[in-house]
């Protein structure tokens, strides 16, 4: 994580570098610091939010200049060790986004020629890199430091003397945006959307050289022509407009966002199915993925096994890539978010090296792993600026819908009535929406608790695992999901008045197997909160609390509780007084291992 | 005037069971909000700095007006916690109010012409036309250019000049609010201390929807000045006369037949053999089944309409399923409101999420509330959110 930011042109850098960085905290914000470079480089920097930074930072004329907020790695959150990072005499200036795994050595080897280091991170050591090689061409010394680093990095550099920006990218994702006379440079698309919607996505191991007026970049010595994308985001979309946190924002677009994905992929017609060949006889599938993605993942693995009656398996990714092995004949697909995570990335790489066709399920266009895949399924939510999942994982369901329904094998009047129902679920969600009140009510009893299960069975077992990472990541309560059918194998023994278990249960066949488990768990005395479809009297009879929610086919009821499962998250966190858009030490995109 | 500020608090109870999820301003009229159209006029007017006062269910504003960049403007949104009247809404406003400002109700539909002359009067002013009913609202009593007097609902109308609810206020008029709790009655009281009221005259466009059936209406009159734009795709033998639009993704299917003035949106399938006639508008994500015929009506988003359904003169609301042989039966019918009777030319209004078997027959002025299953043959008067007939 980390963002970074640079600007040159003819504006004055310091309030578009502060008004950038603010739109990636998400990446990372538990320091932060720009430089504006004139006839010197001005640092200015801190272990503060950038709207605390913005506030104190005295006037640093300049037009060229760069910037950074910090997701700690490599030492404490601290002003000496936020970046940007100098070199000895103060004139060359780095922000980096990654991680320089070969650092120790490359500081003794530079401690040992003279430099002095004074913070405890790896990024220090670029600048004194460079530094050690310039001779007042800053891209061949950015080039040749390079050459000697190990880890990943998006990088930008600047010496005074030169009127221009030094860019890298290794593993870690970095942008240009494209202006009138002048140029952005960013992680991520959101930072440069109040600017221009013209962008330039950097590949791996190319150095590029940003002036004002010019970007030309370089790739293993050759001069290389990346392509200039239109974003379609506005700025409008990176907004809160009227919501409290973004969180909610997000939770309210998702009725939208099933009706976009719908539309788009109806529009598409027959082109997004699980393989390209339209072979009806698929072999397994692998589907791959990380946090939230992954419980995308799991449900996905219901949904196919269920109408295509295939063998799936979901691996997390990061596991994978120590231990995971498969075949070519599979159908892969991978799913993530922000199209950097960078375990989902190393497994990709990893299985087009051993042959395999790999399918992504990404929600930003021109993603790093979206030009890594042999087939890529845009989610259509928008861009995400809550650090916890909403719309984008229910995007990834629909996404998921739709690719096992022309693989269906089961009864058309099935498929029909599916169909048809497909369609009711904005609407369905919507509904769940308008009820946002009586979850709240129940959130503000949630929010006492220290401890709380979420259980599930079937295809709600994955959204279980979801409710609670949702309520863990940013209400800090210890929630745990757990499979309804092995709370008796342990977790009972955890049970009591004061851990309630929250019990999302389905209108299919594990419902009788549910109304035993929680009559299992009130027999432990615990408070049960149970999501239901409407008017189910019989759980209303057994729980505390019921949480209703529309009735739909089973195969979707992952969508309406998970929204539910999102509000009591929200809900309990806001009662606790939780910063939700930005949850301690977490960040959106999980670019490091 | 540089600023406006838009009443979006209310929540239209009278139109349920249209605004039991939604709050009265964003009753969707061709397509689009009511309150959309208050916002356009005003931007069309050079207006740009937009307060909203919201309460009741503003979720749904937030949703469909973010900052209001997407519409040329700027919105700083209020929140009035508890409905208490007009005056007490504009008073949550006033922290935000800079100077001279428009004051608007988000629940009247009105055109860039209704106020194109009244931005540029000066405050303190209200808007006025002639009306064929004012006793349903504040009659204005005028000499010589200024109000002498606004009643509200007068039992003996003394003119037929109504109040638009469109007033040019400075910030003066706040020491005349508290504890008022409507801007009549403060108006009023401003001109018994002596204040002097301005009156303008406008004969443009400013409708309003206070029962159910009022929104087949609005729904006309708007449709007749929608921009023609074909979007979407249409198969072959699809005939589409006068002015009609229709969304991206749409499939007109053959045989289907759309006459004017209609506003069809995204993501519909529409047919074979469908015949949509004027003035309709139907929503997003809408499935029309073959040998149905839609006319004069207002049809919400995901609907699901089986075949060979009659469908006239009615507004079926968003996500409801309707499945074949569906008869909306049309004519005068006599409509219980509060208590009050009415007797009015109608179709059916049908709530959100209902579902609706086969072969049902809906007498005239049925209303059946949200969430509603009906199974059975004829159906009748008013239902309740969550029926469930058999």
């Amino acid at each position: 994580m980390c963002g970074i930011v640079g600007y040159i042109g003819d504006k004055q850098a310091q309030p578009v570098l502060f008004n950038c960085l603010a739109r990636l905290e998400y990446r990372g914000y538990d320091s932060c610091g720009i430089a504006v470079a004139g006839s010197e480089v001005k640092v200015f920097k801190d272990a503060v939010r950038v709207k605390a930074l913005e506030k104190v930072t005295p006037k640093l004329a300049g037009t060229l200049g760069i910037g950074h907020t910090r997701w700690a790695t490599h030492g404490e959150p601290s002003r000496v060790n936020a970046h940007p990072h100098l070199d000895c005499p103060g004139k060359i200036c780095v922000v980096h986004n990654g991680i320089i795994n070969n650092y120790q050595k490359l500081r003794q080897k530079l401690a040992r020629a003279g430099h002095h280091f004074v913070s405890e991170t790896d990024t220090e050591v670029l600048p004194h890199l460079v530094e050690e090689y310039y001779d007042g061409n800053l891209e061949m010394a950015v080039s040749r430091a390079l050459q000697e680093v190990e880890g990943s990095y998006a990088i930008v550099v600047l010496a005074v003397g030169n009127r221009e920006l030094v860019i890298a990218r290794r593993d870690s994702p970095i942008i240009v945006g494209l202006g009138d006379r002048e140029n952005y440079i960013a992680s991520d698309v959101p930072a440069i959307l109040d600017y221009t919607s013209r962008v330039v996505y950097l590949e791996d191991n190319d150095i590029g050289v940003v002036t004002a007026n010019s970007l030309q970049i370089k790739n293993g010595g050759a001069e290389v022509a990346r392509k200039e994308h239109k974003i379609s985001w506005t700025v409008e979309d990176a907004q809160k407009a009227g919501y409290e946190y973004f969180m909610l924002k997000e939770i309210h677009e998702q009725p939208k966002v099933i009706r976009d994905t719908i539309g788009g992929y109806v529009a598409e017609g027959e082109a997004v199915g699980l393989a390209d060949s339209g072979d009806f006889d698929l072999g397994d599938v692998l589907i791959l993925a990380s946090g939230t993605s992954y419980h995308a993942a799991l449900v996905g693995k219901y949904i196919i096994e269920e109408l295509v009656r295939t063998p799936v398996r979901t691996e997390l990714a990061s596991e994978f890539n120590y231990c995971g092995c498969t075949s070519p004949r599979s159908v892969t697909i991978v799913v993530t978010q922000s199209g950097e995570t960078a375990d989902a990335l190393k497994a990709m790489k990893r299985l087009k090296g051993e042959g395999c066709r790999v399918s992504v399920i990404t929600n930003v266009v021109g993603s790093t792993a979206s030009r890594l895949a042999d087939r890529v399924i845009y989610t259509r939510a928008g861009p995400e600026i809550s650090v916890a999942a909403t719309k984008s994982f229910l995007a990834q369901l629909m996404a998921l819908y739709w690719l096992a329904l022309p693989y269906s094998k089961i009864d058309i009047r099935r498929l029909d009535s599916l169909i048809t129902e497909l369609r009711q679920l904005p609407g369905k969600v919507q509904q769940v929406l308008d009820r946002e009140g009586s979850i709240a009510e129940c959130a503000k009893q949630l929010a006492k608790f220290d401890n709380i299960f979420f259980v599930g069975r079937g295809i709600n077992y994955p959204v279980a695992l979801e409710g609670a990472l949702k309520l863990k990541e940013i209400s800090y309560i210890h929630a745990e999901g757990c499979a309804a059918g092995e709370l008796k194998h342990g977790p009972f023994a955890l049970l009591g008045k004061e851990v309630p278990v929250v019990a999302v249960v389905g209108n299919d066949n594990t419902y009788e197997a549910m109304l035993t488990s929680i009559k299992e768990v009130k027999a432990r005395h615990s408070p049960v909160i149970a999501i239901v479809g409407n008017g189910d009297g019989e759980i209303e009879e057994l729980v505390n609390t019921v949480i209703s929610v529309p009735k739909v086919e089973p195969i979707f009821s992952p969508v309406v509780n998970t929204v539910a499962l999102q509000l009591l998250a929200y809900y309990t966190a806001k009662e606790r007084g939780c910063p939700i858009d930005f949850p301690r030490n977490l960040a959106k995109s999980v670019t490091v291992e | 005037m540089q600023q406006a500020v838009i009443l979006a608090a209310g929540e239209g109870q009278r139109l349920r069971p249209f605004t039991v999820n939604r709050p009265k301003v964003m009753l969707s009229i061709a397509g689009r909000p009511i309150l959309g159209y208050v916002v356009e006029a005003l931007a069309k007017n050079g207006i740009r700095n937009i307060v909203m006062v919201v309460g009741y269910r503003k979720d749904q504003i937030f949703d469909y007006f973010g900052s209001g960049e997407r519409f040329g403007v700027e919105i700083t949104y209020v929140t009035q916690e508890r409905q208490l009247g007009t005056a007490h809404a504009l008073t949550q406003a006033q922290g935000v109010i800079a100077d001279e400002f428009l004051l608007l109700p988000g629940d009247n539909l009105i055109e860039a012409e209704t106020i194109a002359k009244f931005v540029g009067v000066a405050p303190e002013a209200v808007l006025v036309k002639k009306a064929d009913n004012p006793k349903r609202y504040g009659v204005v009593d005028i000499k010589d250019d200024e109000v002498k007097s606004i009643t509200e609902k007068p039992g003996d109308a003394g003119s037929n000049i109504i109040s638009t609810g469109i007033y040019a206020f400075s910030k003066g008029i706040f020491r005349f609010i508290e504890p008022e709790l409507d801007v009549p009655a403060a108006v009023n009281k401003m001109i018994a201390q002596g204040e002097t009221i301005k009156v303008a005259l406008t004969d443009g466009v400013w409708l309003d929807a206070v029962y159910p059936w009022d929104i087949l209406s609005l729904n006309d009159a708007v449709l007749r000045r929608v921009q023609p734009n074909l979007s979407g795709t249409m198969e072959s033998n699809v005939a589409v006369k006068g002015r009609v639009a229709i969304g991206e993704n749409t499939v007109l299917r053959s045989h289907s037949y759309i006459a004017g003035p209609a506003v069809i949106g995204e993501d519909c399938e529409i047919g074979p053999s469908v015949c949509i006639q004027p003035s309709s508008s139907i929503g997003n994500n809408v499935v029309i089944s073959p040998f149905t015929v839609i006319r004069n009506s207002v049809i919400g988003d995901d609907v699901n309409i089986g075949p060979g359904c009659i469908i006239y003169n009615s507004v079926i609301d968003k996500g409801s399923i309707i499945k074949g042989q569906f008869t909306a039966c049309s004519s005068l019918a006599e409509v219980k409101i509060n208590g009050e009777h009415y007797t009015v030319d109608m179709g059916v209004m049908v709530g959100e999420g209902c579902r609706l078997g086969n072969n049902i027959v809906a007498q005239a002025g049925t209303i059946i509330g949200n969430y509603s299953q009906v199974q059975g043959k004829t159906i009748s008067g008013r239902l309740p959110d969550r029926s469930l007939v058999y």
